[in-house]
């Protein structure tokens, strides 16, 4: 995204509460060690996805008629292998042209797959954050320093490959000692496509239901819940769902 | 619906529509002075704290999608039988890359 001029007093913005304090954890949590990546990892795929929004191969692949005919090197800080970078600026600039074999391929080159569940976790809480301030017109917050430790390496024991591209664990399919990623915030597919990695759906869904909404708020059409109605809320998810073409 | 798939708020019966679609495009837009204007015309509209809540929501659903994208995560069954004719006119199956190639 680019330097953005602030509204004068931007920062003063009246954001509420629960968003605020859920924006202070998630930040909070990208610089924390994660499941699969430490807290300095998970701020060099952050990294990444910032770079990615200049970057003149994801520039040239978003422009062309398929984003897998073009090779080249990605620019950006490059401290992660090659198909990880690859991995999270594809997420970060065309994520609407992935597919399965991309993915495939992506793990027979050394992407793990509870990895890339987790890159695509941070990909999309530093997105959701950038965004925010951005439409805001709040200058983009710098990177927190990573918080030290190792990662938790815990991989639920009831995950299957069976409904995505990736695993995922049916909530029949949660067994003890498995973290339960859908205690807070319902078990539907979108809130399956992470569960390889439980603590990134509880990381990603923590933040959106303050962005937006809590799942039985969305259908409360006898309250509103935020500055904006809900059919003024549908209008901008729906617009800016068409714009990303997203199927979902 | 003409609203959502072209950007057009002219049939929109949703209060300030015309302001709250250009703030979406202007923000999945790189267009810095656009942006500005798009923020001052929805503050204008719905106050900082309805600029606030604008915010959010195309923050949400402009991560969202990364999860569905990147994880090839298919629509319940039930929602896709339920929405057939609305995807069908916002022609969104040619997103639904769930057995995709490439």
């Amino acid at each position: 995204m680019p330097v953005h001029d602030a509204l004068p007093d931007a920062n003063a913005m009246p954001i509420r509460e629960g968003l605020a304090r859920e924006l202070a954890r998630a930040w909070r949590r990208l610089a924390e060690p994660g499941t699969w990546w430490s807290g300095a990892e998970r701020l060099a795929l952050a990294a990444e996805v910032r770079a990615a929004r200049s970057c003149a191969l994801c520039r040239q692949r978003k422009a062309a008629l398929s984003p897998y005919g073009i090779d080249g090197v990605h620019e950006g800080p490059g401290t992660l292998p090659e198909a990880v970078v690859d991995a999270v600026h594809r997420l970060a600039t065309d994520a609407g042209r992935l597919t399965r074999g991309w993915l495939e391929r992506a793990l027979g080159r050394g992407l793990a797959e509870a990895q890339y569940v987790e890159a695509v976790g941070v990909v999309a809480l530093l997105t959701a954050m950038d965004t925010f301030d951005l439409a805001l017109g709040r200058a983009e917050c710098p990177l927190p320093a990573p918080i030290p430790g190792e990662p938790a390496r815990a991989r639920p024991a009831g995950a299957k490959r069976n409904l995505a591209w990736v695993s995922t664990v049916a909530p029949e399919d949660l067994l003890p000692g498995d973290p339960n990623p859908y205690a807070l915030h319902g078990s539907k597919n979108i809130h399956r496509a992470l569960s390889l990695v439980p603590q990134e759906v509880i990381n990603f869904f923590d933040l959106d239901v303050e962005l937006y909404l809590k799942d039985h708020e969305i259908r409360d059409f006898g309250r509103e819940y935020r500055a904006l109605t809900h059919p003024q809320m549908e209008l901008l998810a729906g617009r800016v769902s068409a714009l990303n073409g997203c199927y979902y | 619906m003409t609203s959502v798939l072209e950007g057009t708020a002219a049939d929109a019966r949703v209060p300030h529509a015309a302001e709250l679609i250009e703030f979406c495009e202007a923000m999945l837009g790189t267009e810095v002075a656009w942006q500005v204007r798009a923020r001052a015309a929805v503050r204008a509209a719905l106050g900082p704290a309805g600029l606030a809540d604008a915010a959010a929501i195309v923050a949400s659903f402009n991560a969202v999608v990364k999860l569905a994208d990147g994880t090839g995560i298919p629509l319940e069954d039930f929602k896709a039988e339920a929405t057939r004719d609305l995807r069908a006119e916002l022609g969104l199956e040619r997103f639904n890359r769930g057995a995709g190639e490439g």
